[in-house]
């Protein structure tokens, strides 16, 4: 190893352990001393280097990480109580929207009955008590009852028109007709038109003392008919 | 309703996991908080900054503690995450050079009165020495690291490296020896 060498390899580091540089050391004794002037001044550097550090600061680093976790999970908190408040909000409005929105019977009987296209296939045969049951747990409607068989009927369930619920049943006129009766619990927002019809089915509605009666049948159909049979049975 | 639905999941465990995280942070701040201060005060020559950028250094660690798969890895590690947020201190606000090393000579003087002068000359040497010949230097003294690792982490080869750190030092004998810049800089 060249003097040249050996004293760039000293400046890089006096402190290379490589056995080139050690053996170099062993041979020469001027060099050797000049390592140790080296490291001395290394050691000065070191100490120069060696500015004080305030007291605080690990406690203050770990407070830091600590008040930004905090408020992360703050933040976390906050976003999930907004979109908590948002989903009220919404389910709130819609669901006054639901409630006052004027419901016109007719044309929700009709898209009923268009929907509803199995229940004028059904060939059950209900005993009118079974409709009285049914009709006891629609709320309005608790008090009213059929105190007779109105005819044969092929079908019943509830229904909703736009939040009331109502029940849904068919039967038939004097013919065989099938008829399809909705009986809604009287409420202010619904609007009644007497008669009313599409290019598929005519329609009537009267009033009970508690409830509004829709008929809907094919136009070949006896509404009159059934009109009466629920006049003279349901109470 | 949200909280405790999500909480419910497996709520054990992911404390267990936040308290070892929490205790690795913990560790490493001990242990090398130290250094990292010390490196970021000779990198910008002022305690109040070089305090600042040891909180970001050690914020940034926390959020990206997960990534650190070797601990021995660890003070590497934050040095670099450390020159990332120097660098950006730079992009943020455009700073004096010739500012920030008298900074560095108010500080210093502030702060050493009491020690000998030749360390407070040497600390005005190591202030004035250009960043391209101080940066590896501080990494040797003061993050201990090789040639190599030096290399590593400031991207260069390990003969540009090695010859730095000769000019370094080879300025700063120089300097200590020359009588009349010791005159000037004590008068």
């Amino acid at each position: 190893m060249d003097d040249l060498q050996f004293r760039r390899q000293a400046y890089g580091d006096p402190n290379n352990q490589s056995d080139e540089f050690l053996t170099h050391l062993a041979e020469h004794e001027d060099d050797a001393k000049f390592i140790k002037d080296l490291k001395a001044f290394d050691h000065k550097l070191m100490q120069a280097l060696n500015i004080s550090v305030p007291d605080d600061l690990a406690d203050k680093l770990i407070l830091r990480q600590q008040l930004s976790q905090h408020q992360q999970s703050k933040k976390h908190t906050r976003y999930m109580m907004a979109v908590a408040a948002s989903v009220a909000f919404i389910v709130g409005v819609s669901f006054s929207l639901l409630r006052f929105t004027p419901v016109n019977l007719s044309e929700n009987s009709l898209a009923h009955v268009h929907h509803e296209t199995k229940a004028l296939i059904m060939e059950q045969d209900i005993g009118f008590n079974d409709v009285n049951f049914k009709l006891a747990s629609v709320d309005g409607l608790s008090d009213s009852k059929f105190i007779k068989q109105p005819g044969r009927v092929f079908f019943t369930s509830y229904c909703d028109f736009q939040g009331v619920k109502s029940l849904h049943l068919v039967m038939a006129d004097e013919n065989g007709n099938k008829v399809t009766l909705f009986i809604v619990p009287i409420e202010k927002r619904i609007v009644l038109e007497e008669a009313f019809a599409d290019n598929q089915y005519k329609g009537q509605s009267f009033q009970t003392a508690d409830a509004y009666m829709v008929l809907v049948g094919e136009p070949a159909s006896n509404l009159e008919f059934v009109k009466k049979e629920v006049e003279n049975t349901f109470i | 309703m949200f909280d405790s639905l999500r909480k419910k999941k497996s709520e054990p465990a992911v404390l267990s996991e936040m308290l070892t995280k929490q205790r690795r942070y913990d560790s490493l701040v001990r242990a090398l908080h130290t250094d990292i201060f010390r490196y970021a005060f000779w990198l910008c020559g002022d305690k109040h900054v070089a305090e600042d950028i040891t909180q970001e250094t050690f914020l940034r660690a926390w959020r990206s503690l997960d990534s650190l798969n070797d601990d021995k890895a660890a003070k590497a590690w934050l040095i670099t995450i450390l020159r990332r947020e120097n660098a950006r201190r730079f992009e943020r606000k455009q700073f004096n050079y010739s500012d920030v090393e008298q900074d560095l000579l108010e500080d210093v003087l502030s702060t050493s009165h009491e020690e000998d002068t030749e360390q407070y000359w040497l600390r005005r040497q190591i202030g004035k020495l250009d960043i391209e010949y101080r940066e590896p230097l501080l990494l040797q003294l003061i993050g201990g690291f090789s040639g190599d690792e030096i290399a590593a982490i400031l991207e260069l080869n390990r003969n540009t490296v090695m010859t730095r750190l000769f000019r370094a030092r080879n300025q700063l004998k120089d300097a200590l020896e020359a009588p009349e810049v010791r005159g000037q800089s004590n008068g």
